[in-house]
């Protein structure tokens, strides 16, 4: 057959048809299909046993108890799995989404630092170069020591993020305090409010909390209870409680606030009130409470002071709470404030005051932000009205936990003249005189920073107005990150210090948010750190030894878990306990005055026990009235604030005369014209959004009204969507007075007409490709008053404009 | 066509009270976290992104500030009927591969993703989009050691397979094994539970066998409160849900309005 372009072609299509009545196409596609299936990035996990071990969790202040099962293989053991555990009294039922997922940030490389770094490329381009500990450490202390030559300690500034009475930020604080910097900025939140409240009303700088499974009438006052408030492992415990159909003991919840959140759906009831009139309809609650004698006659006349109208010591007649409660706090004016029916005040005043055991509680949101002064003493007020302060189901003011303290540091003559500087921040001075830190305050006075040193906290992310803050952070000569995690301030830091990431260091849990009774919680290394981190403790001793002289002779110890065991001997001294009944919960035993069992006998076996289970706890008597005060009672009057008198109009508080001193209402939002909506934030508790990054396990949750591709949305009424001609996700510019930024709208009727909601915990510009660049950050654009008190920015209501994109 | 004799021993069955759910999604990552599912950097894409236990949000529809919001965790519901009175649930009749079945002694729609040839004819029978299509290989790029938290009771699963929620399988055989060892037939009711089940800071889900009348489950399905979604479909899911809210029991089929019978609401039992 001769070969011509026809028999080709006949040749090429018979072959074709032909070969497809052979096995051999076939086969060879079954065998490309397997082949391709086995391609090598498609894991195969390692076998071994398991097993499990038991810890807590610190990625909040929450404290919950987990147990992480691990498998023992041949290239060593790793943890596949956190688990909830069963025999930890916060959390008897099990762990929030963030907990449950964050095996991925201790696993995700391209999450952490690998080692010591130091900046390669251009600042915020995340270009770092390997060094050594010896080096990175070395290098630090000659930064210190070369500014404490020059006389300039103070403009060393450290952000510490740990909690409060954490070893570890007692050594961060000891360490800035030794060389001689009066700058130690801790990153505060509601429990700073919290001790602010109880210093001006109780006479302590103690966090309140509350005796919520023993109480039968819950008044919320925007606190997110189901959304990641106080300890969330405790709190969605109770309310499972709460909420079990058959159970006869139920306490009636009240949630105030003005969107239509998890927690107000699911409340019993919900009162949509005007954002940031919380004040006022507490006192409005008051006035009826007063009004109509339902008060406790016997808390308010022997354990409380200014309550009456009363002569003072230089013969001034002041005014008492009561008649200012009744001259100013009418239904009527209340109603027209909170946009709350004044039928519905009246009745839930009479509900509240004729409860058993009633608490009202108060921190917007997570509480992770803190909160108005006033504010806050309204409701502890509203509390002592019905005589719940200190009392079983009501709210406690308690003394910190036992730990022993540590002596007071050695200083050269170099720190003396550093620390008799003002701080950077004005807290403490006379603009702020309460407060600790006013951490975005620094962002002002970044010229006088030489060296910015910053621990377990992400300032560029989590503080308000980022913007302002960024630019700050241009100026400053050095900073140095101590974060285990590549977040967004690691990104413009010099050099890196990498801590431990949690399940891989000893670390305590003190005191979780809101527990009504006392717990110390102590992880440990459930695996070994698996990168060239160090944990951020031991640096500092470090740190200091390499610095030398007084500051050396600061830190004795050789090792963080020293300095813990050191402190943990104060609660010994105290008692408590370190065995936990499961079939007892501990609010139980409040309720029946029982005594945990002690479970140990020596402080050496103490020790060995709280190393294991990662527990002490104490059922303290509570029924005091005893308070540390000026009148030595409870004061609705804060003499106080009226020893501060001639300097609050200068720090912004309008109200005048007595009222200036007790618990009253102001407004506290920015108005600006052309920005006529209100940008309200949120947190969710399936977004972390503080320091820790997300999981990103996490964004399998949220849903695609919430987060789509690049975009994050804000919730917007249907009736605001109308008169913008705004259609369901279409993409918008939220511009305040500080900034723009780029979202999408959900159109919904959970919120009010005039407010734009915004969740916070999107728009990271550090990490990976899993939380990078995803969504906005309501911090860029937050702009506010500062709390005429505390000195710390509004945050929850900034005036915003949208405009379509 | 009824088969009585093909009734399954056990008839394991899950519980979930939406009057307890907060709707935080501790579940859904638990159920990832223990099944090995991966994560991919945009999980915005809800046609493609896998969640065997997914969250849904539903609202009341009402204007403000009479809005209410509640949220419905689903799994993969373990029909047990496909709708027309067979014994098999409407994806395992479909399914040429054999991929899917119903275990004859747990009640249990398994999914063996080995065997799937991805043709995805069971995701478009399963009326509760329960099951979820594999469109690339998990997710665990070189380098970035994510693989170091996968648990090697679960395989990781390669593109072109369709996945979806098993019961957590694993920790019935491992509870099995377990009591095997120990010489015992049955197992324990807080013995095996899914992963979820256990994860849930609410204690909102209860898992347990529907055949057995002193497990919770089985005393749960018969209050008032109780409902499955899509009834009228007759797959017979062994997922139930409880609410005390007339709304949301609504929302769960298309109900005459004289259908559902009132429930006494949680709030007045105080």
């Amino acid at each position: 057959m001769k070969l011509n372009r026809r028999n080709f072609i006949l040749s090429l299509a018979g072959g074709l048809i032909g070969i497809n009545f052979t096995p051999l196409p076939w086969k060879l596609m079954d065998d490309i299909s397997i082949w391709t299936q086995n391609w090598p990035w498609v894991p195969v996990p390692e076998r071994g046993r398991f097993h499990y071990e038991k810890t807590v969790c610190t990625l909040c202040p929450g404290g919950c108890g987990i147990k992480v099962r691990k498998v023992d293989g041949i290239s060593g053991n790793r943890a596949v799995k956190i688990e909830g555990r069963t025999d930890y009294p916060v959390n008897p039922l099990g762990i929030c989404p963030v907990g449950m997922g964050s095996l991925q940030l201790l696993y995700d490389e391209s999450l952490r630092f690998t080692g010591p770094m130091k900046r390669g490329g251009m600042r915020g381009s995340g270009e770092f170069v390997n060094i050594s500990w010896k080096e990175g450490i070395s290098l630090l202390a000659k930064k210190i020591n070369e500014l404490r030559a020059k006389g300039k300690p103070e403009s060393i500034v450290a952000i510490d993020g740990n909690r409060k009475g954490s070893t570890c930020s007692l050594l961060i604080e000891r360490l800035i305090k030794a060389i001689g910097s009066p700058n130690y900025v801790r990153i505060s939140n509601m429990e700073d409010t919290y001790e602010i409240a109880c210093k001006l009303m109780a006479g302590k700088s103690s966090p309140v909390s509350f005796d919520l499974e023993n109480s039968d009438y819950i008044l919320s006052f925007g606190c997110a209870l189901i959304d990641g408030w106080g300890s969330p492992g405790r709190i969605i415990n109770a309310w499972s409680m709460w909420h079990d159909y058959n159970s006869k003991e139920k306490p009636k919840i009240v949630q105030i606030e003005p969107k239509a959140s998890d927690t107000a759906s699911k409340a019993a009831e919900w009162v949509a009130i005007r954002p940031g009139t919380e004040a006022a309809f507490a006192l409005g609650i008051a006035h009826v409470i007063v009004k109509q004698g339902l008060y406790n006659k016997r808390f308010v006349e022997n354990c409380c002071f200014g309550f009456k109208d009363w002569v003072g010591s230089d013969g001034q007649i002041h005014t008492g709470f009561k008649n200012i409660l009744l001259k100013r706090y009418s239904p009527d004016r209340v109603s027209s404030i909170t946009g709350v029916p004044k039928e519905k005040i009246i009745s839930l005043a009479k509900e509240f005051a004729k409860a058993k055991r009633p608490v009202a509680i108060f921190g917007k949101d997570k509480g992770e932000l803190p909160g108005s002064i006033f504010e806050y003493m309204a409701i502890m007020a509203l509390n002592a009205l019905v005589g719940s302060i200190n009392r079983i189901g009501g709210l406690l003011i308690q003394d910190g936990l036992p730990l022993k303290d540590l002596d007071d540091p050695v200083l050269d003559s170099i720190s003396r003249r550093g620390l008799r500087k003002d701080r950077l921040d004005d807290a403490g001075t006379e603009k702020a005189p309460f407060t600790h830190s006013i951490a975005e305050a620094i962002s002002e006075k970044a010229e006088e920073i030489e060296l910015l040193m910053i621990f377990s906290s992400n300032p560029l992310y989590t503080l308000p107005n980022t913007k302002a803050l960024r630019k700050a952070f241009g100026k400053i000569p050095f900073i140095v990150t101590f974060s285990p995690f590549l977040d967004d301030s690691a990104m413009m830091a010099d050099l890196a210090l990498p801590d431990h990431v949690y399940l891989e260091k000893i670390d305590e849990v003190i005191w979780p948010t809101g527990l009504q009774y006392p717990l110390y919680g102590l992880s440990k290394p459930v695996i070994s750190p698996i990168y060239n981190t160090k944990h951020t403790g031991d640096v500092v001793i470090q740190i200091a030894k390499k610095i030398g002289g007084s500051v050396a002779k600061s830190f004795p110890w050789s090792s963080f878990e020293d300095v813990v065991k050191y402190r943990v001997r104060g609660l010994y001294e105290a008692g408590g306990s370190v065995k936990y009944n499961a079939d007892k919960p501990v609010w139980e035993m409040i309720r029946k005055r029982e005594k945990p069992e002690k479970g140990y006998s020596s402080f050496s076996d103490m020790w060995k026990k709280i190393k294991e289970n990662g527990l002490w706890f104490d059922v303290p008597d509570y029924n005091k009235c005893s308070f540390s005060t000026p009148s030595g009672k409870f004061e609705f009057f804060s003499h106080v604030l009226f020893y501060h008198k001639n300097k609050l109009k200068a720090m912004g508080v309008t109200a005048r005369n007595d009222e200036a001193f007790m618990p009253h209402y102001e407004s506290q939002e920015l108005k600006v014209s052309g920005y006529e909506l209100k940008m309200i934030p949120y947190g969710m508790i399936n977004l972390s959004s503080g320091w820790m990054p997300s999981p990103p396990f996490v964004y399998k949750t949220i849903f695609d009204n919430q987060l789509l591709k690049e975009d994050s949305f804000v919730d917007i009424n249907p009736k605001l969507a109308k008169s913008l001609k705004l259609k369901q996700a279409d993409r918008v510019i939220l511009s305040s007075p500080a900034g723009n930024i780029k979202v999408r709208v959900n159109i919904t009727e959970t919120v009010p007409p005039d407010c734009v909601y915004i969740p916070m915990g999107f728009g990271h510009t550090g990490y990976d490709e899993f939380i990078r660049g995803k969504g906005a950050n309501p911090n860029e654009i937050i702009l506010g008053r500062r709390d005429p008190v505390s000195g710390h920015k509004v945050w929850w209501s900034t005036p915003v404009k949208i405009v379509k994109l | 066509m009824k088969h009585e004799h093909n009734k399954p021993l056990h008839r394991y069955g899950m519980v979930i009270d939406l009057d307890k759910c907060t709707g935080c999604g501790t579940c859904v990552v638990a159920c990832a976290s223990e099944n090995n599912v991966s994560v991919r950097p945009d999980e915005s894409d809800k046609k493609r992104f896998i969640s065997w236990m997914q969250l849904y949000m539903i609202t009341n529809g009402k204007e403000y500030p009479y809005t209410e919001v509640c949220y419905i965790p689903r799994p993969c519901m373990h029909c047990e009927e496909d709708g027309h009175g067979n014994p098999h649930p409407p994806c395992v009749s479909v399914c040429v591969a054999t991929a899917t079945r119903v275990d004859i002694n747990t009640g249990i729609v398994s999914q063996i993703p080995t065997r799937c040839i991805g043709c995805r004819y069971c995701q478009a029978a399963c009326p509760y989009h329960a099951r979820y299509f594999n469109w690339w290989d998990a997710y665990f790029p070189k380098g970035k050691g994510l693989e170091r938290y996968l648990s090697p009771e679960v395989s990781v699963r390669m593109r072109g397979v369709v996945e979806k929620c098993t019961f957590c399988h694993h920790r019935y055989m491992r509870a099995k094994r377990k009591a095997e060892a120990e010489g015992r037939r049955e197992l324990k009711e807080e013995e095996y539970i899914t992963a979820c089940t256990e994860a849930c800071p609410a204690g909102a889900i209860t898992f347990g066998d529907l055949n057995n009348p002193k497990h919770k489950v089985s005393q749960l399905i018969k209050s008032d409160r109780a409902f499955r979604l899509l009834e009228r479909l007759n797959t017979k899911p062994k997922v139930y849900y409880l609410s005390s809210k007339e709304w949301v029991r609504r929302m769960a089929d298309n109900y005459l309005p004289e259908e559902l019978k009132p429930v006494k609401p949680l709030a007045l039992r105080r």
